[in-house]
């Protein structure tokens, strides 16, 4: 296939048609947080910048979203079903550790129910990603599967080039149709705008592998009660995370007789996670909440999925009030198991 | 600095506190709460501008287990949550081992150096950058330049805004609330063993994070604060979606000090604000 490329500009006339098409175009802005882009001039794409402090998620699984709506005529209970938004969602500019979040998230959507909410929301999207040139002490993308360059969960995938110039191909059938929809934005590459390059390459930091084989074996082991001990148990973490999914659903009335049940975003660091209607809670106190958390991740979702539940973009620990990395915490599982290993 | 790590050393190892809860610095040079529960840990402890955690948010889960005291280390400001929670009953000052520190002024942005233009609001009104009491006493505090106040000018702004513009202005804000309660666990004073928005039987405040439910939550959580936020700041730092939070409590302190003269944490005896009322009060009602 002809190699093609983009321009910064282009690339804005392209939302611009979208939105005009009331499709709902999400990208970064200068105060790089992922919104609905109503303004294309306001859309920026830099491979340089941290990763924003929420992930884009809530597009697709939003913080609270009604299941359905119930009102009561005399002796009768009307049920309501919400109105899906079938719209189309396009991300521009998704970093690797963003993209791959939506097909890992997938699974769990999909696993014995089919929601019905996220599924009609990523069938109707279409992600640009874009290769990464950030890097810093909380990034790992590289440890769990993915890279910089990581493709996974894109559908058309951008390299930054020389002059605000984008390398563009597809990654997906639905990528390629994209392409071919807005081809008269796209020009031949004709190598005249250099590749911009990643100053280093990212560091090594564990042996995936490792964690998991040690994960599998301690369950109970002294670590635990240290590794989340300063945790204070609220969900900055899971809510700013591509990856988290946990829910809740709650009954909410509304006026009298009149209400609705919704599903709302839930993380297993809070105390009431896991607590039963008898009042016995089988995660009681901070250090079992945050072993679920670091085992969810890096070996239960692997064991049914066989995915990892992290991308590596370290948003949950700068964002963490009490500095709780979550990466170092993996860094010293992986000692722990090269320890191990020696006896 | 050594002198913090000696004290705290001592402290352990002649057992007058069972272990210390202080910061260290991990080795990406994040400073981060730790306890220390041996000599050998108090090694790793240290302090400098860096050290913005309010340590006191972990005392209440020591509340029904101290066997020895409970060694904390504490800047000023911190001292005023640690005050506050003896007031309420939380927790009693014999079983404390409070290690002081002289402090030369925090950050307000982790991730960024120390000067003028990162330095928390709260330190410009810091009355004494010793500790008023103490068990022990550590570091040396400097001079250093005193940041401006933004906020003053927020507040006398939003003073401005008829009630409707008020409204219209934290409806904005709180639409941002992810209901991540971060504002919640972070804050010394929020040590409630069911916070009001877990009652489930009934429901009393909206756990969806919609208009409804933000507005229910911030607001609810801004009058449970009214005369006991100490304005360690904390709540607003952990916030990640930037809500100005400080706004709230900082004026309703400022109210409780003008119209009743008080000011919490600042007294071991006094009667707390909420706790107590007196007939000499200005309504008419409580009579
Ligand atoms: S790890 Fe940090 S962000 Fe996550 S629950 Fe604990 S304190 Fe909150
Ligand atoms: S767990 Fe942390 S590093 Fe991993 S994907 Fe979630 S926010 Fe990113
Ligand atoms: S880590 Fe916790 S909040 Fe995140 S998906 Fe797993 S159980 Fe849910
Ligand atoms: S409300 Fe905020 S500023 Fe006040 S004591 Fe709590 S955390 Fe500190
Ligand atoms: S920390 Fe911020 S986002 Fe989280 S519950 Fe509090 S106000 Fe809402």
């Amino acid at each position: 296939m002809e190699e093609l490329i983009i321009s910064i500009d282009n690339l804005k006339e392209i939302a611009r048609e979208l939105f005009n098409n009331d499709c709902r175009v999400i990208g970064t802005t200068a105060e790089n947080k992922f919104k609905v882009i109503d303004d294309p001039e306001q859309l920026i794409l830099n491979p340089n910048s941290v990763p924003t402090g929420s992930s884009f998620k809530e597009f697709f699984f939003p913080k609270t979203e009604p299941l359905f709506f119930y009102k009561q005529n005399n002796s009768s209970i009307d049920l309501i079903d919400p109105v899906i938004d079938k719209s189309r969602i396009v991300v521009i500019g998704a970093k690797p550790c963003d993209a791959a979040a939506l097909p890992i998230i997938s699974k769990v959507f999909n696993w014995d129910y089919k929601d019905d909410l996220f599924n009609t929301r990523n069938d109707n999207s279409l992600i640009i990603g874009m290769s990464c040139h950030y890097n810093d002490e909380f990034c790992f993308c590289n440890d769990v599967g993915g890279s910089p360059e990581n493709r996974k969960g894109s559908d058309v995938f951008l390299k930054p080039l020389a002059d605000n110039y984008f390398k563009a191909a597809s990654v997906t059938p639905k990528g390629e149709a994209f392409i071919k929809e807005y081809q008269k934005y796209f020009e031949k590459d004709l190598g005249k705008n250099k590749p911009l390059v990643r100053k280093e390459e990212n560091p090594n930091h564990f042996d995936y592998d490792k964690v998991k084989t040690w994960l599998d074996n301690n369950f109970e082991n002294k670590f635990w009660d240290t590794a989340g001990e300063m945790c204070l148990g609220c969900a900055q973490c899971a809510f700013v995370c591509p990856t988290c999914h946990c829910f809740d659903i709650v009954d909410e009335q509304n006026g009298s007789c009149a209400g609705r049940r919704a599903k709302n975003w839930d993380a297993c660091q809070f105390s009431l996670f896991t607590k039963h209607a008898s009042g016995h809670n089988p995660r009681d106190n901070q250090e079992k909440r945050y072993r679920q958390r670091i085992s969810h991740k890096f070996k239960y979702y692997n064991d049914k999925f066989d995915e990892i539940l992290c991308t590596g973009c370290g948003r949950c620990s700068r964002g963490c009030p009490v500095s709780l990395d979550i990466l170092q915490i993996v860094e010293e599982i992986n000692s722990l198991s090269q320890k191990s290993n020696a006896i | 600095m050594n002198e913090l790590k000696q004290i705290c050393k001592d402290a352990l190892s002649e057992k007058k506190a069972r272990f210390i809860i202080g910061y260290k610095e991990d080795k990406n040079k994040r400073i981060k709460p730790f306890i220390a529960k041996t000599p050998e840990d108090a090694e790793q402890l240290t302090f400098n501008h860096h050290a913005v955690n309010n340590l006191a948010v972990y005392l209440p889960r020591f509340k029904n287990n101290v066997e020895g005291k409970i060694g904390i280390v504490v800047k000023s400001c911190d001292l005023k949550a640690v005050t506050a929670l003896i007031q309420e009953n939380q927790i009693k000052r014999d079983d404390l081992f409070i290690i002081g520190v002289n402090c030369s002024g925090v950050v307000l942005d982790i991730a960024k150096e120390f000067n003028k233009d990162n330095t928390q609001i709260k330190c410009k009104y810091c009355q004494a950058k010793t500790p008023p009491y103490y068990d022990a006493l550590a570091d040396e505090s400097k001079d250093f330049e005193m940041p401006d106040d933004d906020q003053a000018e927020l507040m006398a702004k939003i003073d401005k805004m008829t009630s409707d513009e008020r409204l219209e202005f934290w409806n904005a804000e709180f639409e941002k609330c992810i209901k991540c309660y971060a504002c919640r666990q972070v804050c010394p004073m929020c040590y409630c063993e069911k916070c009001i928005v877990e009652k489930s039987e009934p429901q009393w405040i909206d756990t969806s994070s919609t208009a409804r439910g933000n507005f229910s939550w911030n607001i609810i959580r801004a009058f449970h604060m009214a005369g006991r936020c100490i304005g360690c700041h904390e709540c607003e730092r952990a916030c990640p979606m930037g809500i100005p939070l400080t706004l709230l409590t900082r004026k309703m302190g400022m109210v409780a000090s003008s119209e009743f003269g008080y000011r919490h944490g600042m007294s071991l005896t006094e009667p707390t604000l909420i706790g107590t009322y007196s007939t000499s009060d200005k309504e008419d009602f409580i009579k």
